[in-house]
């Protein structure tokens, strides 16, 4: 196996990295108030979209068809998500400075944490089992074409396509991270 | 007048044993916790694990099956309390995290022992061994951040700093050089004996831990870290274990354990900032007190001494989790290039040294250096987090 180093070419280092990335954005919404708080907690719900659309695509289809049980494991996954997609909506809509907002945010936190966790030690690991190098460099490809729908930081002044993107209403980010996931793989995989 | 354990009724044998209802504690929260309650957590589970090994060690050499039974009965609900303990940490935390967590533990407990030790030699051991977990936190703390983007600050929340200490690629010395000079049971001061209990016992968890965690990772550098790491908690159990006065017997040895455990119960009471967790020390306390009593007893009858003999007259300052960055910056401004040589230490690489280097190392970078350099690849620097300012040692200096 490749060194981490090179791990670019992993779909599961990638999103491995990606969950950490999810949890250092939960700490700045945490961290922060008013309008930074506002700004990070976008960002942390579009990571949160796109991340999620990604694995849809790109991971779930290769868990249901290679991995020996796979159809259970990603039933497993899709419960826990359906418990953190309803904890945010419930916090999709609420203000940010709403003194209810922390607590909510703590639900959500530790639902999308043992969700991502449920993955690493249930399904991530098969993956690197059933799939070869190739397999996992096409799908790690797709991934960051996924990734750029999602900028982690905010760009102050600069209007960059993603930043754009990443503006608009979620349901257009979903669709967007799905072309572009889509177009990754029809020209990777 | 502080608390004698000696004189306080726990809560009788029979009534300890625990359904799966009152085993089944709440973990304390993956992020949001107080960083000392996990390093609680962890160094109580290392003394449960070292009171159950050593009765089942005392229990292979017992002739009397009376004793024996007696043994056993205590044992299982030290087995209990290991789990009630060990089982607040949370299922959400990854092994890496958990890892930099005894990291922690073994810097700051140690830390803490080597500044209220009174006895040279004994501080000098503990002064040693901090400088290498100290470096060890560094490694995994880079090794962390490459494989879960995370920085350790978010484990360790700026009470522990993280920079280099003694260089890990020079921990690996010959295994004569590890093996220190006991103290004397009869002369030396009781703190002394559960100072030196109480590092054995987090060090071997932390060394238990090392070698059955090591492979579930699958990152060749990860796997190898764990192992570079895990054989230097093998010399750090010898180097504690061999203060500990050999001449002690079984019976002696047993008070011991469990005064210990009394004093670290109370200990962690006192200062317990999560409730529910306090809740369990102070339980825990409770059982400690009977199993003390029942060691001393059969201490009176099978080694015809009084327990009082060995023991304090009372239970000394609490031993307290709490910041040792002066004292470790001090420690890298002065002991930086130290290694042993037979039971003493030295600033010379000397000859038995530098062979064991040369044929562990096999001329090759170790991969507690190859994961920074991997690390300064991926991210264009290193991770480090120096709360008080630049690193004590110009040479350790972040380059660039």
């Amino acid at each position: 196996m490749a060194e981490i180093a090179a791990s670019d070419a992993d779909v599961v280092a990638l999103l491995t990295r990606q969950h950490g990335d999810i949890r250092n954005l939960f700490d700045e919404v945490e961290r922060t108030s008013g309008d930074e708080r506002r700004d990070a907690f976008r960002r942390l719900v579009r990571l949160l979209a796109v991340h999620e659309t990604a694995e849809e695509e790109v991971v779930r289809p290769f868990t249901r068809s290679n991995v020996p049980g796979g159809e259970q494991v990603v039933e497993d996954r899709l419960d826990e998500e359906r418990e953190a997609k309803e904890v945010l909506s419930r916090l999709d809509g609420m203000d940010t400075d709403d003194p209810k907002f922390l607590t909510e945010l703590l639900a959500l936190r530790l639902d999308v944490m043992a969700h991502a966790r449920a993955e690493e030690r249930y399904e991530f690991i098969r993956i690197r089992r059933h799939a070869d190098k190739d397999r996992l460099a096409s799908m790690a490809s797709a991934l960051k074409a996924a990734e750029a729908m999602a900028p982690t930081h905010p760009h102050p002044g600069t209007e960059s396509a993603a930043k754009n993107i990443a503006l608009g209403p979620l349901a257009a980010v979903v669709d967007r991270t799905r072309d572009a996931v889509r177009k990754a793989l029809g020209k990777d995989g | 007048m502080g608390f004698n354990p000696l004189e306080h009724q726990g809560i009788p044998l029979d009534r300890q044993l625990r359904s799966w209802r009152e085993l089944d504690v709440e973990p304390v929260d993956p992020d949001r916790s107080d960083p000392y309650t996990r390093c609680r957590v962890i160094t109580m589970n290392g003394i449960e694990v070292e009171a159950i090994l050593f009765s089942h060690q005392f229990a292979r050499r017992c002739p009397d099956p009376e004793v024996k039974r007696q043994l056993a009965e205590v044992r299982y609900v030290e087995h209990q309390q290991q789990k009630a303990v060990n089982w607040l940490l949370p299922g959400l935390a990854s092994v890496l995290e958990t890892t930099i967590a005894y990291e922690q533990v073994a810097v700051d407990l140690t830390g803490w022992v080597a500044r209220h030790e009174p006895d040279p030699y004994l501080k000098q051991a503990y002064e040693f061994g901090v400088l290498e977990d100290f470096d060890h936190l560094y490694r995994y703390a880079n090794l962390y951040e490459m494989i879960e983007h995370r920085k350790a600050e978010s484990i360790v929340d700026g009470l522990t700093e993280v920079m280099p200490g003694r260089p890990t690629k020079f921990h690996h010395r010959h295994p004569h050089d590890n093996v220190r000079e006991p103290y004397d049971r009869s002369t030396t001061n009781p703190l002394s004996k559960l100072h030196a209990l109480t590092i054995m016992s987090a060090e071997q968890q932390t060394m238990n831990f090392y070698m059955n965690v090591g492979p579930q990772y699958m990152e060749p550098i990860a796997r190898q870290l764990y192992q570079e790491i895990g054989l230097i908690e093998e010399e750090h159990v010898t180097h504690y274990e061999s203060l500990v006065d050999p001449g002690e017997t079984w019976w002696e040895q047993l008070v011991n354990h469990e005064y210990n455990e009394c004093y670290l119960y109370h200990s962690f009471m006192e200062q317990e900032s999560d409730p529910k967790v306090k809740a369990v020390w102070e339980l825990h306390l409770n059982m400690e007190l009977e199993h003390l009593r029942i060691a001393c007893d059969l201490m009176r009858r099978h080694d015809g001494r009084e327990p009082e003999e060995i023991l304090a007259p009372e239970l000394p300052n609490v031993l307290t989790f709490e910041q040792n960055k002066a004292f470790v910056r001090d420690l890298l401004d002065t002991q930086m290039d130290l290694t042993t040589l037979g039971t003493g230490y030295v600033r010379d690489a000397h000859e038995r040294f530098e062979e064991m280097q040369e044929r562990i190392h096999g001329g090759e970078e170790p991969p507690s250096e190859r994961v920074l350099a991997q690390h300064h690849e991926m991210f264009g620097r290193e991770y480090r987090m120096e709360t008080e300012g630049e690193h004590p040692d110009p040479a350790l200096r972040e380059r660039g």
